[in-house]
């Protein structure tokens, strides 16, 4: 698949194999996770049964501070916001909410905010940060995983951290093979985990 | 009279005389839809009169076509209601055999994955039973479907149709004992069915229902129905007005020997057992009446001519 540095899914079946490479192209493309991988490795073997993917992340997303959608004026204790795009709009009330209170709030409509607050506003209010694509980054690509997972496979383990995530499947328990093949599928790829 | 399976598209403008004339010839408007402007009937019509139907609904922009599955209700049986089978691949299924005029209904298995913890419970069971028909979806992996169709065809009566991603060659030999009919490279997906070989696939699901559709037509015509279930179904329509407040687009569903009547089993099963045909033969006399496994309706399995000894 276009965008992935490296995609291989192998299966001691081929084409359930071949099957699987195509379901987990069209989940990463829905879900917009291909610009996130760089490479992916699946290995499914439906007589264990398992179902193993491993990953290595490109360079995370960056936080989106309030500076880079809207314009701030800060003026003693009152504040202006200026909104260009309304994406971040509802994680950016919920922090202001929590910060000055629901009344010192206003939005007077949809592009406009202003703050009247009884105290000094921080004058670098433009620099906070309103979200952190890399939390929910995680919860994405393993909800993707468990998509592209054969169905029934409930047992699961995952782990992620840094810029690399593996996942198991299985029907049965997870035990000591599993460890080994995991392993397997790291250094066939090239990688470590 | 041969009675042919047809769809008729065209205008809502004057569309009640063709419903007449499809009445008069002696014909059954088996379901009918309006959608904006545009009435569906789905119909079972004589097979001379179909050029007759073709020049008067001419003039009102109206369509005839064979459509085989008209008067069919079939099972599209997915081992659940997860992301991994909805909705490609079955309800791109579901929706293409309803095309062809099937009534498709989607029976989502409770705990259908897994290959060793896979199970079918009484009620599927039964439900699935109530079809013409079964289309079985299952997965990509020949090992999983060896495994799992013994389970999920434990009880199942009607003809199953099994699919997945082994060619038809892998599925006809995994499958012990065989079932009516296979069709092979479908199996699991997540896109929507666009490109011509995948809807290429689909219509080998379609051929394959219809043949096995046909034989059981066949099979059905050495030992004939006491009642033809269009026919039976007209008689309802006519003699028992209530059916006409049932607000879903069905009130009767016509099977090849059966029909579903949406009304509750315990208020109507004993006037429709009562329910006279013809010179003194109630419907309780040449069909059994029993309670559907879907919601309280009604389920009338029309007996075949050897076992009543009587032609309606």
């Amino acid at each position: 698949m276009a965008g992935l540095e490296y995609f291989e899914v192998e299966s001691t079946e081929p084409d359930g194999g071949a099957a699987y490479k195509e379901i987990a192209g069209d989940v990463l493309l829905d879900h917009n996770l291909v610009r996130v991988i760089e490479k992916l490795r699946i290995y499914i073997d439906p007589e264990i049964p398992i179902f193993i993917a491993v990953g290595v992340l490109r360079k995370l997303p960056t936080e989106v501070h309030l500076r880079d959608f809207s314009s701030v004026a800060v003026e003693g204790q009152t504040a202006t916001i200026a909104i260009g795009d309304e994406t971040y709009l509802a994680p950016l009330l919920d922090i202001l909410w929590e910060k000055y209170g629901k009344p010192a709030v206003d939005q007077p409509d949809r592009f406009n905010i202003t703050i009247t607050a009884d105290q000094p506003i921080d004058p670098n209010l433009q620099d906070m940060v309103v979200k952190d694509p890399s939390e929910t980054l995680f919860k994405d690509l393993i909800y993707a995983m468990t998509n592209i997972a054969p169905e029934g496979f409930k047992v699961r383990r995952e782990r992620y951290g840094g810029d690399r995530f593996s996942y198991v499947a299985s029907e049965d328990t997870l035990l000591v093979p599993a460890d080994a093949l995991l392993s397997e599928q790291w250094a066939r790829m090239g990688e470590h985990p | 009279m041969i009675l042919v399976p047809v769809t008729y598209r065209g205008g809502v403008y004057r569309h009640d005389e063709i419903v007449d004339l499809i009445e008069d010839l002696g014909g059954y408007v088996i379901q009918k839809h309006m959608i904006a402007t545009e009435v569906v009937l789905l119909a079972l019509v004589p097979k001379d009169d179909i050029e007759l139907i073709r020049t008067i609904g001419k003039p009102l922009t109206g369509e005839v076509t064979e459509s085989p599955l008209v008067g069919t209700e079939i099972a599209i049986v997915t081992p659940s209601l997860e992301i991994h089978h909805l909705p490609h691949p079955a309800c791109d299924i579901a929706e293409y055999v309803r095309r062809l005029g099937a009534k498709s209904n989607m029976v989502g298995l409770a705990r259908g994955f897994g290959k060793r913890i896979a199970m079918l419970n009484d009620e599927e069971r039964d439900v699935i039973n109530e079809h013409d028909i079964a289309v079985y979806l299952l997965g990509n992996f020949e090992n999983c479907i060896k495994k799992k169709l013994p389970v999920l065809r434990r009880g199942i009566k009607v003809p199953i149709i099994l699919t997945g991603r082994p060619d038809r060659e892998a599925l006809e030999r995994i499958a012990d004992p065989p079932v009516a009919g296979y069709v092979g490279n479908i199996g699991r997906f997540m896109h929507r069915t666009r490109e011509a070989d995948e809807l290429g696939r689909l219509d080998a699901v379609v051929a394959e229902v219809t043949r096995v559709l046909n034989e059981r037509r066949a099979e059905i015509a050495k030992d004939p129905l006491s009642i033809s279930p269009a026919r039976l179904m007209a008689v309802i329509n006519e003699k028992v007005p209530e059916i006409r407040e049932v607000t879903s687009p069905t009130p009767i569903t016509v099977q090849i020997a059966a029909l579903r009547v949406k009304l509750p089993y315990d208020t109507f099963a004993s006037r429709l057992r009562d329910l006279e045909l013809e010179d003194g033969i109630t419907l309780g006399s040449i069909a059994t009446i029993e309670p559907s496994r879907m919601r309280d309706y009604i389920m009338v399995r029309i007996l075949p001519f050897s076992e009543t000894n009587c032609m309606v």
